[in-house]
């Protein structure tokens, strides 16, 4: 067997195998996936070195059982085909990536209470199952595989009370169903084409039928990467799973699967027509804006990371939607940047809950003097999610941005609205900085509560991926029109030229020439007659309860009277499809559930009735 | 490189727009002085102020702050306002050697003064300082939505371009922006917006002196504080500077069109002080609405007039 199903198969059945080992052994648990996750990530980057092409994995044909089994195994080649191309190249590469990252992270990542049971298995069969996804090129076998992930995110988050586990359930029910909906598209895709094979379809959207197919496969993309209308599991999952499973699903590895989806979807399966470009670009800029409005008001900063993996997806939405080749490596760039800093943002997060045990913004505080090197990596995440120049997360944005106004150059109805899809992503650019403040004043910024004296830095085993994610973030801003956008993504998309100008390089080589001239500023002024004092306050004792917190920052914004009702409506789950259908099955199932009078007559009457019916029919 | 570090620390950038920014700033201070009857500051005055915190005035740090945060901030925002200094004025002047941005790349490198502010105050552990920089924060969401869209419509204006020099070169061509109905619906709300990004009455929100008593710069002081003071000087010439560059067709090294470039500067200047001096502070939420509806509308008013020719 080859590469491409040993770093599907290796991972997935070390999993099975962990399932054995009694859970008291953590440390042979742990080696055993390090070295299997190693592994896998050789094989992804060996993955993305190789030659693009199909692969088929070799099927035995089985004899023994007699000639009934080796007729259902006739077909299983074509089933088993891989499609290696560029994009699945890079979507694997990174797969590995994280998956690697976040396995070093997890030997001291989970603390005791928020251990779920068998996390070690659910891991690995994750990152094989999500390997083989990624890579599938059939798409029974892709949705057989895509469905399984369903089950180990469920997995992944601990049930242990009423919370969390109600959040396990709307996870699972939401994907699920999703799930459903994407097996009744590629019924209908089969109808259309008669094929299921995704590299060989290139479907027009013009008639109902395949509006319809289009819509059910979005909904699938959309749902697993959280974008509106089907975003709402994400809040509810990162509130309440352990952190280092927020990082390594919904943060990264969904993000990676719903967006690679959608490419093949919008790209490759599908030639969008022009209505469906304006649904898509309207569904981006409305995920964008409505979950960073929600972000802002959030106390708990779990919950409000959850909310911006579900508004980040928005841009690349947007990117993607745009159609032209500038959009779709932007969208994937920014895919890219987005996996590593939330990520990184969730394992920020995870530390920050191991060393304090609080998970409100209001009760933390000055934890950038007792945690400093979390606390540098934490600033450039979030500098990197808000798009601060140098940072990744301008870099794609600025592609994202010069995408709009590329495609503004065109005639349509969409991109006559360019100036709309772009204010949207500003104004929540914007507002992602805002609500990011909030996240590192609160958590590091001011003054340090009583009670937090005694917190110390996390262990190397979970800085070393966090610094390693830091270090992507900037090396991927640093050298991002230089280096990293022609080499990850003219394979992909083919060559194409920048509409506007951004020397990444350059900017950043001043800057740290700036911050090295501000340093021997203040060595050669300051330092001498440098002096600490308590802070001027009027002449008022500060103490920790007279402070301002941050979470009273945007209280203006959230009483301002148009957006208090909104909020209103949001914190009662209006806006939640989740909710919203299930008032719409428990209002149908009340029609029935009235029928149960519990008198024995009407149950007669009912069942007499029925029968009448089915004979009716038969006869 | 070295033509870089010279346009980045010398001309037009650092030095240039720092010198050419506190000189404005004496502009300022004597207008403000001749409106209330005062004689003002001598012309050298802002630069005292400056060399006087930078050489002479000890640094005091928060006790119970993150010193290194503190520190950093300044710096960073003076790196951010003289890259966004080279940015703006290399197209401004013509030069067309040396690095380069377009209008995107430059609209966030404008944000980086105001961010590195915000991380500042905050870091300081000042509750004072807290306040003042949640409001420059929502004063930030509040403008920056109007200042993108005056962005966008020029660039429509200008035929798609989002290269500050071919913007000047379409003005060159087909004479200033401003000289249609949509260009002078854009400048007023574009001098409000630099208004709010300077920090001037009525949008000094995040600064009060009278209630904040400095708000987010509170508890700087000595050379950290003379940075900030740089990099004010150099955004109230870099900003006037792209106003002129987007709508007022650009400005001029060459022959008597200096004396003309300077007279746009100075005029641009002068109704920035003027709106200063005749308006009480606002409140923040006020501010906000005036932006996000009035000034909106406004833009939006002028997009739609572009789109039919006007």
């Amino acid at each position: 067997m080859d590469i491409t199903g040993l770093i599907i198969v290796v991972p997935v059945v070390a999993g099975l195998l962990l399932f054995v080992i009694p859970e008291q052994d953590k440390k042979g648990k742990d080696i055993l996936t390090l070295l299997v996750t190693i592994f896998t990530a050789v094989g992804t980057w060996l993955i993305f070195r190789a030659e693009p092409g199909l692969v088929r994995l070799y099927t035995p044909e089985i004899q023994v059982a007699g000639e009934n089994l080796g007729r259902i195994m006739h077909g299983s080649n074509e089933f088993m085909r891989f499609n290696i191309d560029g994009l699945s190249q890079i979507t694997v590469l990174l797969t590995g990536i994280f998956g690697l990252l976040i396995s070093v992270y997890s030997i001291r990542g989970v603390s005791q209470n928020d251990r779920c049971s068998n996390f070690h298995s659910y891991f690995l069969i994750t990152f094989g199952i999500s390997l083989g996804t990624i890579m599938a090129d059939n798409l029974l076998l892709f949705i057989f595989l895509w469905g399984i992930l369903a089950l180990t995110l469920y997995k992944l988050i601990p049930a242990h009370d009423e919370k969390s586990s109600a959040a396990a359930k709307k996870t699972i029910i939401m994907i699920g169903s999703s799930d459903g909906i994407m097996i009744l598209g590629i019924a209908i895709l089969y109808t259309l084409t008669g094929s299921v094979t995704m590299s060989d379809i290139s479907l027009e959207t013009r008639s109902v039928l395949s509006y319809t197919a289009f819509a059910a496969l979005l909904a699938g993309s959309f749902t697993k990467a959280g974008a509106f209308p089907f975003h709402s599991w994400i809040p509810d999952y990162t509130e309440n799973a352990p952190a280092v499973s927020s990082a390594y699903l919904p943060a990264s590895l969904d993000k990676l699967l719903g967006i690679y989806f959608l490419v093949r979807i919008c790209h490759d399966m599908f030639i969008m027509s022009e209505t469906l470009r304006l649904i898509i670009l309207s569904l981006g800029v409305i995920t964008i804006i409505i979950a960073v409005m929600m972000a802002l008001v959030q106390h708990d900063y779990k919950k409000l990371l959850g909310f911006h993996a579900v508004s980040q997806v928005g841009y690349m939405v947007l990117g993607i939607g745009l159609g032209s080749v500038l959009g779709l490596a932007a969208g994937l760039f920014h895919m890219i940047n987005n996996a590593i800093y939330k990520s990184g943002l969730f394992l920020v997060a995870g530390n920050i809950r191991s060393a304090t045990g609080e998970t409100k913004l209001d009760r933390l505080g000055g934890l950038s003097v007792k945690m400093p090197f979390t606390y540098i990596c934490g600033l450039i995440f979030a500098l990197s999610i808000s798009g601060i120049p140098p940072f990744n997360g301008f870099a794609s944005k600025w592609m994202i941005y010069q995408g709009i106004i590329d495609f503004g150059s065109g005639g349509t109805l969409a991109g006559r609205l360019w100036i709309l899809w772009l204010a949207v992503a500003v104004l929540g650019s914007a507002l992602t900085l805002a609500s990011f403040i909030k996240f590192i004043s609160g958590i590091f910024l001011g003054s340090i509560k009583e009670n937090m004296q005694k917190v110390r830095e996390a262990g190397p085993s979970m800085l070393t991926p966090i610094a390693v994610l830091a270090l992507m973030c900037i090396a991927l801003g640093v050298f991002a029109t230089g280096y990293f956008i022609p080499k990850l993504f003219f394979p992909v998309t083919g060559p194409f030229e920048f509409y506007g100008v951004w020397q990444s390089a350059t900017v950043s080589g001043l800057i740290i020439l700036s911050i090295i001239l501000g340093g021997l500023i203040y060595l050669a002024t300051g330092v001498r007659r440098m002096r600490k004092a308590e802070s001027f306050t009027g002449g008022e004792k500060v103490s920790d309860d007279r402070g301002y917190p941050v979470t009273g920052f945007y209280r203006t914004i959230s009483n301002s009277p148009l957006l208090f009702y909104i909020y209103n409506k949001a914190y009662k789950g209006w806006f939640d499809i989740y909710l919203r259908s299930k008032d719409c099955i428990l209002w149908m199932n009340n029609g029935l559930s009235r029928r149960h009078d519990g008198v024995l007559h009407t149950y007669l009457a009912w069942i007499f009735g029925g029968l009448v019916i089915i004979l009716l029919i038969l006869l | 490189m070295a033509e870089n570090l010279f346009y980045f620390l010398v001309f037009p950038g650092l030095l240039f727009a720092g010198v050419v920014g506190g000189l404005l700033s004496w502009f300022d201070r004597k207008v403000t002085a001749w409106v209330q009857f005062r004689r003002g500051p001598v012309l050298m005055q802002p630069f005292y102020d400056f060399l006087k915190l930078l050489l002479v005035k000890e640094t005091i740090v928060p006790a119970r702050g993150s010193v290194l945060t503190f520190l950093s901030a300044p710096v960073l925002a003076l790196s951010g306002a003289s890259i966004s200094a080279a940015l703006i004025l290399l197209p401004a002047f013509g030069i067309t050697s040396g690095f380069r941005g377009d209008i995107i790349v430059i609209f966030y490198l404008l944000t980086i003064p105001s961010i590195s502010y915000v991380t500042g105050a905050l870091a300081s552990g000042n509750p004072l300082a807290s306040v003042g920089a949640s409001r420059e924060i929502k004063l930030l969401i509040g403008f920056e939505l109007t200042l993108l869209l005056i962005f966008a419509t020029v660039i429509m204006k200008s035929g798609m371009n989002i290269s500050l020099y071919e913007i000047i070169a379409y003005q060159q061509q087909n004479g200033a922006l401003i000289g249609s109905l949509s260009g002078v619906l854009l400048f007023i709300p574009l001098i409000f917006c630099i208004q709010a990004k300077l920090g001037m009455v009525p949008f000094d929100i995040a600064e009060a002196e009278t209630e904040l008593s400095g708000g987010a710069f509170i508890e700087y002081s000595g050379p950290p504080y003379a940075m900030i003071k740089f990099t004010k000087y150099i955004m109230l010439f870099v900003l006037p500077a792209l106003a002129v560059v987007l709508l007022l067709g650009g400005l001029s090294l060459t022959g008597t069109s200096i004396l003309w470039s300077v007279l746009k500067i100075l005029a641009v200047v002068l109704l920035l002080t003027l709106i200063r001096n005749t308006n009480p502070r606002l409140k923040v939420g006020q501010a906000m609405r005036f932006f996000f509806i009035w000034m909106n509308a406004l833009v939006l008013i002028a997009i739609i007039l572009t789109y039919s020719g006007l």
